[in-house]
C-alpha cells in the first residue's frame, strides 16, 4: 500500500513540477532564438521626406539652405538676389517650379505697394502656414518686390518684407529651432518673379491677382524634404 | 473494494478539473517568459483559444499585478495559477490516498481534507472579488478554477460531515476490511483470542489518522506548492541582461517646453520621461499597471504626447486613435492641468475614439465640453505648433513610433517589459540608478540583437512590426 501511495504522490507532484519545468525550458529556448534573431521593430520617428523630394530638388535646396544661413556654419542669414541666382544655378522660372509641389504647404503674403507691414490677414496666414509644420524640416520665406522702382530699393524692400515675416515668427512661436529651419531669400525684382500660376495658391489678399500684386509678397512654405 | 463515497469522487473530479484549468493558465503565463506576444487559451473548454484576442478578461487578468507574486524578484513573478495547480494536485492526491487507505470515514482525515479545500476556495473568493472590483472583468479560465474550488470545498465538507455522522446503519457502501493478516501469538492474549495462525478479520476501517500523519500530509501539501515554485524560481530565464539594451535618449532636454508632469512628482525620484498617446489603450493600461506596482512613487515622471493619428502625425499612415491629435492639443493647452486632462482622456478614450471615428469633429466637441477654458486654445496655431514640437522632440530623440514608452534617466524600459515584467525591470532599473550603474548597454553577445517588441501599441505604418499586436492592451 505504501508503494501505491508513494506512486500517487510522485505522479501527482510531477504534474505541476514537471509541466512547469518543461514549459520554462521551452520559453527559455524560444527566448534564446528571439534574442539571436530579433524581429522587426517599430520604425524610428523621422522628419518627412515626401515624394517630390527628388535628388535634383534636394541638391538645389541644400545649396540654397547652406548659402542662405542654414544648415550650420556662421553664414549670414538670408540670400540676396545675386546669391540666390548663383546658388540655384537655374533660371527664375525653374527656381519657382521647384516650389509648385508645395502648393498645399505654403501661402503668399501680399503687401501693399512699397510697404513691408503685415496686416492681421497677413499674420493669420503666416500663423496658419507655419503652425502646419507636420514633419517638415525647412521653412522658406522668399520675399519679392514688384517691378516698379530701382533695383536697390526693391532689394531693400523685399529684404524688409522677409524680415517682417521672420520677426513675427520669432514673436509668435518662440521656436528654439527657428534659426535652424527658416531660410530667407529676398529677391527684389531681379530674379524669379512669380507668375500668375501662383494666383491659385492661398494668398492673404482676396482681390484680383496679377503679377505686380503677386510679387509685392513674401512666399512662405514648408518643405517636407530631408537633406 | 466497494465504490468510494460519491462526494469524494466529486471532489476528485473537481480537483482534476482544477489542475487542468490551472495548468492551462500557468502555461499561458509561462510562455510569455520568452518576451514575445502570445495568444491566450481563454475558454471554458481547456486548451481552446479565446475569441476575444487581446481584449479578453484573461488578458486583463494575466497582465494585472494580481496574477502573480514576487514580481519584483523574478520577471513576471510566480504565477498564482502555478500554486493553484499544485494545490489541486495535492487535493487529488489526498482524495486518492483516502480511498487507498480507506480513511474516507475517518473524521480527522476527512476534516483535514475539508480544511485543505478551504484554501483554494478562500483564494478563489479573494481573486474573484479582486477581479470584479479592481479589474472590472473576469477570465474564463479563472472562473473554471473558482468553480472547481467551490465544488472541492462543498464535497470536502460533505465527506467530512458524513464521516462525523458515521456510516449509516445498514449501509452497504462500507469498505472491505482495511487490514487482513495473521495475528501473532502472545502470552497476554486472552483465552478467547484466536490461536496463532488464525485469520484475523476484525477491522472494518483504518485506525483514525494520527496527528503525525496529518502533520505529514500538511508537509506534503506544502511540498506540493513549494517544489514547483522553487523549480520556477530556479529555472526562470534571466531577464536582467536585457535592462538598458533598448535604446536611450540622446537629447532628453525639453527645449520646446512641451513636457508636463504626470503623477505626483516624487521628491528625489528618478527622472523619467514617458511618451504617450492620451487615446491609446495600451498607455491607459500601462498607467494602471504602473500605479498598481507602487513604483510610480519612485519616479519624477514627465510626459510627451505622441498621438498615433495621421491627422497631425506624419509618421503614421492611419488614424489609429481617432481624436488623438485634438486631445493632445488639449493636453498641451492645459498647462499645469495637463495631468487632469490625460486622466480624463484615459477614462473617456473609448467613447472619444468611437465618436470621432463617426464624426471627425467629435473629439473637439467632447473635450471643449469637459474643459471649456481650453476651447479657444484647441485648434489654434499655437496649439498645433506645440503639438508639432512634441513630435519633433520624438524625432530628435530617434524614438520608435509606438506608445507607451518610458525612459528612466534616459534609459528605455524595453517594450517587452511594459506589462508582465514591469515590476521586476523597473525596480531593477531604479535600484541600478540608485547605485549609479544604470546605463544603456548593448545586449550581451550581439549589440544588434534583441527580441522583437511586444506588449505595446505600435503605429500603423508600412514596415512596422506586423505581429506587434497590443499584447498589453486590455
Amino acid at each position: 500500500m505504501m508503494i501505491v501511495r508513494a506512486a500517487l504522490l510522485v505522479a501527482l507532484l510531477a504534474i505541476p513540477a514537471g509541466l512547469t519545468g518543461a514549459w520554462i525550458k521551452s520559453a527559455d529556448a524560444r527566448l534564446a532564438v528571439a534574442t539571436a534573431a530579433p524581429g522587426e521593430l517599430a520604425p524610428v520617428a523621422s522628419a518627412s521626406d515626401v515624394g517630390y523630394c527628388n535628388p535634383e530638388l534636394k541638391r538645389v535646396l541644400r545649396r540654397v539652405l547652406l548659402s542662405c544661413g542654414l544648415g550650420g556654419g556662421d553664414a549670414a542669414r538670408g540670400c540676396q538676389p545675386v546669391q540666390a541666382k548663383n546658388v540655384a544655378t537655374m533660371s527664375g522660372h525653374d527656381f519657382n517650379a521647384l516650389f509648385t509641389p508645395m502648393k498645399d504647404r505654403g501661402g503668399i503674403i501680399q503687401f501693399d505697394k512699397d510697404k513691408a507691414d503685415l496686416d492681421p490677414v497677413d499674420l493669420g496666414l503666416v500663423d496658419r502656414v507655419f503652425a502646419d509644420q507636420r514633419g517638415a524640416s525647412w521653412f522658406f520665406v522668399v520675399a519679392r518686390a514688384s517691378p516698379e522702382g530701382s533695383i536697390e530699393h526693391n532689394r531693400e524692400l523685399s529684404k524688409a518684407r522677409a524680415e517682417a515675416v521672420m520677426a513675427h515668427l520669432k514673436t509668435q512661436f518662440k521656436d528654439p529651432d527657428l534659426d535652424k529651419e527658416v531660410g530667407m531669400l529676398w529677391l527684389g525684382k531681379e530674379y524669379a518673379q512669380l507668375e500668375t500660376e501662383f494666383c491659385a495658391w492661398q494668398r492673404s489678399s482676396s482681390g484680383t491677382c496679377n503679377t505686380e500684386q503677386l510679387n509685392r509678397s513674401a512666399f512662405v512654405a514648408w518643405i517636407d524634404c530631408q537633406l | 473494494m466497494r465504490r468510494p463515497s460519491p462526494w469524494l469522487v466529486a471532489l476528485l473530479i473537481a480537483a482534476v478539473v482544477g489542475v487542468v484549468f490551472a495548468a492551462v493558465s500557468t502555461y499561458d503565463f509561462v510562455q510569455h517568459l520568452d518576451r514575445q506576444v502570445h495568444a491566450l487559451h481563454c475558454s471554458f473548454l481547456p486548451g481552446l483559444a479565446g475569441t476575444h484576442g487581446g481584449e479578453s478578461g484573461c488578458q486583463v487578468a494575466m497582465m494585472s499585478p494580481y496574477s502573480s507574486v514576487f514580481r519584483t524578484h523574478v520577471w513576471g513573478g510566480v504565477p498564482i495559477s502555478l500554486a493553484a495547480m499544485s494545490v489541486f494536485a495535492f487535493l487529488a492526491f489526498y482524495a486518492l490516498d483516502l480511498i487507498v487507505t480507506r480513511r474516507k470515514d475517518d473524521p480527522r482525515a476527512t476534516g483535514f481534507l475539508a480544511l485543505a479545500t478551504a484554501l483554494p476556495a478562500a483564494t478563489s473568493a479573494v481573486m474573484l472579488t479582486v477581479s470584479l472590483a479592481k479589474l472590472g472583468t473576469t477570465c474564463k479560465l479563472c472562473v473554471c478554477i473558482y468553480v472547481a474550488s467551490a465544488v472541492c470545498l462543498i464535497a470536502g465538507i460533505a465527506v467530512w460531515r458524513r464521516a462525523v455522522r458515521g456510516p449509516a446503519r445498514g449501509s452497504h457502501d462500507r469498505d472491505d476490511p482495511a487490514f487482513v493478516g495473521r495475528a501473532k501469538s502472545s502470552p497476554s492474549s486472552s483465552p478467547s483470542a484466536p490461536t496463532s495462525g488464525a485469520r484475523l478479520v476484525a477491522v472494518n476501517e483504518s485506525p483514525g489518522a494520527s496527528t503525525g500523519l496529518l502533520a505529514a500530509m500538511f508537509g506534503i501539501g506544502v511540498g506540493f506548492v513549494a517544489l514547483p515554485v522553487a523549480l520556477y524560481l530556479a529555472l526562470a530565464p534571466d531577464h536582467a541582461r536585457f535592462i538598458g539594451t533598448c535604446e536611450a535618449l540622446p537629447h532628453p532636454a525639453d527645449t520646446y517646453g512641451v513636457m508636463f508632469h504626470v503623477g505626483l512628482a516624487a521628491p528625489g525620484g528618478a527622472p523619467a520621461i514617458e511618451v504617450l498617446d492620451p487615446l491609446c489603450p495600451a498607455c491607459r493600461a500601462f498607467e494602471q499597471r504602473l500605479a498598481a506596482s507602487g513604483l510610480a512613487d519612485r519616479l519624477d515622471r514627465k510626459a510627451v504626447v505622441f498621438p498615433l493619428d495621421s491627422t497631425c502625425n506624419w509618421m503614421v499612415t492611419e488614424v489609429t486613435h481617432p481624436g488623438a491629435c485634438t486631445v493632445s492639443e488639449a493636453v498641451l493647452c492645459a498647462g499645469d492641468k495637463a495631468p487632469e486632462v490625460v486622466a480624463w482622456a484615459f477614462e473617456e478614450q473609448d467613447r472619444i475614439r468611437a465618436e470621432t471615428k463617426a464624426d471627425p469633429g467629435a473629439a473637439a466637441r467632447i473635450v471643449k465640453q469637459r474643459f471649456p477654458a481650453l476651447a479657444a486654445c484647441i485648434g489654434s496655431p499655437d496649439a498645433r505648433s506645440r503639438l508639432n514640437k512634441s513630435m519633433r522632440w520624438v524625432v530628435a530623440n530617434n524614438i520608435r513610433v509606438s506608445t507607451p514608452q518610458l525612459y528612466v534617466d534616459k534609459v528605455k524600459l524595453c517594450d517587452e517589459d511594459v506589462d508582465l515584467g514591469l515590476e521586476y525591470t523597473l525596480s531593477s532599473m531604479l535600484d541600478r540608478r540608485a547605485r549609479g550603474t544604470l546605463a544603456a548597454v548593448p545586449l550581451e553577445g550581439d549589440p544588434a540583437a534583441k527580441p522583437s517588441a511586444g506588449g505595446k501599441e505600435p503605429a500603423a505604418r508600412p514596415g512596422a512590426a506586423p505581429g506587434a499586436t497590443p499584447g498589453a492592451t486590455p
